[in-house]
């Protein structure tokens, strides 16, 4: 059907091949000839070389055919038909097969060695973030915090008195010198508390309406205190900005930051390493660890919580395991006298700020 | 496939041949991360080129690895990374009330996206024709593909605006601008392909409203005769229901089987006008044969519990190959070597799409 197509082939002559120059589509039926340090090409009208062995190089993925191409000249290429000839072979590489390291080490060992370099990868994935968070300094997560979240579109609800009430709280458990900048409460029906980059905790209404007592709340907060204090905030940042860049998990959905945030686990040596602190913090403040743990139960204990509140809270980011409410029971010391955590008009003036605050309480219609 | 009839272009591979690359991929790219992908590709496309039998010459894919991962590299460092914070700082700005300025900048980061959704097509096929050989001779086009971009972007809205009406309109004029951009060797390809001769099918789409209604009326049909009754027993009500579910999937199969015959026609209509110099292109898969080729990946992948998705590309690139037909004359002396510049990286931002990053 086309004039240069209808060339045929010299099979089984020693040494005959085909030929395309890369300069056009013709194809020539060529003889090798060898020179001492390499070969030319010669038929048809065509010549081509010296070539140097060095310079010529074996192509793969060819059908049983052995194909040659020629450094610096796209499109050269030398075809025979079958193996090469003996003579021809033996001055030339094997063609690439899986890649070049891959061929350096064979498959095998390549597999051996990419398995163990990829298993020390993801320890380091995983657990950079929490050695790297904290050299980043305060001022610049506390930029990032304000830059993510401001004023939480207007959510969170204020009053004076209760404003007072959770300084007082927090400053007994010790917020100041961890680096929380602020404790919120926001109008959100949900029983959670979120420590955010920044040194900013909030507290969901909907804990607050769950909570019988002031000393819960004093125990979960005290936990998301120890979160800002050991940066754990800034390396769940580090590891899902890391992730989210390495899986392509860029997600388009606004509210997925929050989403993400509530979601944002820190690990269970962090969680361990929280509640060490929260226990000590209750201690100090003289709080009792007995309603932190009743809390505890009251939520996970499956009974009461409802399946879509577990799911969403507190506890689906905070599991509680019988090891946990333990090293909570076991931190009451006898003798010791513990006070309540808030006076009932403080821990009043807390539980009513989302009614009192209009500006807060407006938005409650924000859906999630 | 008619065997006896000589075609131009033919698929030599066995899939017994192909196995081996396929699960040493699967290997490699597991202990690797996901890295070797790069490589994997490459590989599968070194066989799948080398298999393919064109009037006398088999084609030859001389692409990389390293290509391949220089342009993932690429799309991430000038376009991931960039839009990840434009998300971030969307999302902060609706957090801080600031809902306005953050859907405008929403807006325009979708406009954006859909243009280098455009340029990314055009730069593949670009790409892909620069790695593909045959004589000795490359493809190529020394189009940047950014005023393919632009195209594609106002092709794009415009073709949906009048209730999609337009898509077919948009799909060819879209095929043409691509294809005419690119060239083999020393020739350009001719691409007239018409929306005219697939509107028939694709109008077949806003025929489903009136078969549903009819549906619709049908079942309250049957309400009314007394089929489904208030008082029915639980096996009419069970059939009931049974003839409802039927219903909607017959109504998604119906979706489904009319955008295959929609594409296939488009393909026809699309590879049927395309031409390099002397050498008219057609392709002869029809509905039935593109519905074979969806219902036998479906098989695979599922009785291999998944592992035939690795036999994926590979049935594709057969199914193509095998139904792509060309005539007319090649000139072999006259088909110079493509003087077009070569993209040093490959397919970077298509990656990205594919990846569905965003």
């Amino acid at each position: 059907m086309d004039d240069g197509a209808a060339i045929t082939g010299q099979d089984g002559q020693q040494g005959a091949a085909w030929h395309y120059d890369g300069r056009s589509a013709t194809r020539h039926a060529v003889r090798v000839a060898p020179t001492g340090e390499g070969f030319t090409l010669s038929g048809d009208g065509v010549f081509s070389g010296p070539h140097r062995w060095s310079d010529i190089a074996a192509l793969d993925g060819t059908r049983g055919r052995s194909v040659y191409g020629l450094n610096g000249l796209a499109g050269w290429r030398l075809i025979f038909e079958g193996p090469p000839p003996e003579a021809f072979a033996v001055h030339l590489p094997l063609p690439a097969r899986y890649g070049r390291w891959v061929d350096r080490f064979g498959l095998t060992r390549a597999a051996i060695g990419f398995t163990a370099i990829a298993a020390g990868f993801v320890a380091l994935v995983l657990s950079a973030p929490s050695w790297i968070a904290p050299f980043v300094p305060r001022s610049v997560e506390n930029r990032l915090g304000d830059a993510m979240i401001g004023d939480f579109g207007g959510r969170f609800c204020r009053t004076a008195a209760g404003r007072t009430a959770l300084d007082r709280l927090a400053t007994h458990l010790g917020a100041e010198a961890a680096g929380v900048r602020s404790v919120e409460v926001a109008n959100i029906p949900m029983v959670n508390a979120v420590a955010m980059p920044g040194g900013r905790i909030m507290i969901f209404d909907g804990l607050l309406k769950q909570a019988k007592s002031a000393d819960e709340v004093a125990g979960v907060l005290a936990h998301e205190i120890g979160h800002v204090r050991h940066r754990d905030t800034m390396a769940a940042l580090i590891r899902q900005l890391g992730l989210s860049m390495v899986l392509g998990g860029l997600d388009g959905n606004v509210g997925a930051l929050v989403s993400g945030a509530l979601s944002l686990s820190y690990g269970r040596d962090a969680e361990r390493a929280a509640d060490v602190y929260a226990i000590d913090a209750l201690r100090t403040a003289a709080i009792s660890p007995d309603p932190i743990a009743a809390f505890f139960d009251r939520l996970g204990g499956g009974k009461g919580g409802e399946k879509l509140e577990r799911a969403t809270g507190w506890i689906s980011s905070h599991p509680v395991s019988a090891d946990r409410k333990a090293a909570f029971q076991n931190s009451k010391q006898r003798g010791k006298t513990y006070g309540p955590a808030l006076s009932d008009a403080d821990w009043a003036a807390i539980r009513g700020m989302c009614r009192a605050d209009p500006k807060g309480a407006k938005a409650s219609g924000f859906s999630w | 496939m008619d065997a006896d009839r000589p075609s131009a272009s033919r698929f030599t591979g066995r899939w017994q041949d192909y196995a081996p690359i396929a699960f040493t991929n699967l290997l490699l790219m597991i202990v690797t991360l996901g890295i070797y992908r790069f490589w994997a590709t490459t590989r599968t496309r070194k066989y799948l080129w080398a298999n393919t039998h064109f009037i006398d010459e088999s084609l030859e894919w001389t692409g990389t690895g390293v290509e391949l991962l220089v342009g993932f590299l690429m799309a991430l460092v000038f376009f991931g990374i960039p839009f990840f914070f434009l998300q971030f700082g969307a999302q902060a700005l609706a957090l801080q009330g600031h809902a306005a300025i953050a859907g405008l900048l929403g807006i325009a980061a979708f406009l954006v996206l859909l243009m280098l959704a455009g340029v990314a097509r055009f730069r593949a096929l670009r790409y892909r024709l620069s790695r593909s050989w045959w004589h000795g001779i490359r493809g190529g086009s020394d189009d940047n593909g950014i005023a393919y971009g632009f195209s594609w972007l106002w092709k794009s809205i415009v073709g949906a605006l009048p209730l999609w009406l337009l898509i077919p309109w948009s799909m060819t004029s879209l095929w043409n601008d691509r294809w005419e951009r690119m060239s083999f060797g020393s020739q350009t390809f001719r691409s007239e392909a018409q929306a005219g001769p697939i509107y028939k099918r694709f109008l077949l789409f806003y025929l489903l409203p009136f078969v549903i209604a009819a549906g619709a009326v049908g079942v309250a049909g049957l309400f009314a005769s007394g089929f489904l009754r208030r008082d029915m027993d639980v096996t009419a009500a069970i059939g009931a229901i049974l003839v409802l579910i039927v219903a909607v999937i017959g109504i998604y199969i119906l979706l489904g089987l009319i955008a295959l015959a929609y594409y296939a026609a488009f393909l026809r209509e699309a590879i049927g006008n395309l031409s390099l110099g002397e050498i008219q292109f057609q392709f002869g898969a029809k509905t039935v044969q593109w519905l074979k080729l969806f219902l036998g990946d479906v098989l695979l992948v599922v009785v291999t519990l998944g592992f035939g998705a690795l036999f994926l590309s590979y049935r594709h690139w057969k199914f193509f190959v095998t139904h792509l037909e060309a005539t007319g004359e090649v000139s072999l002396s006259a088909l110079g070597q493509s003087r077009t510049r070569e993209p040093g990286q490959g397919e970077g931002l298509l990656d990205a799409f594919d990846l569905g990053a965003l």
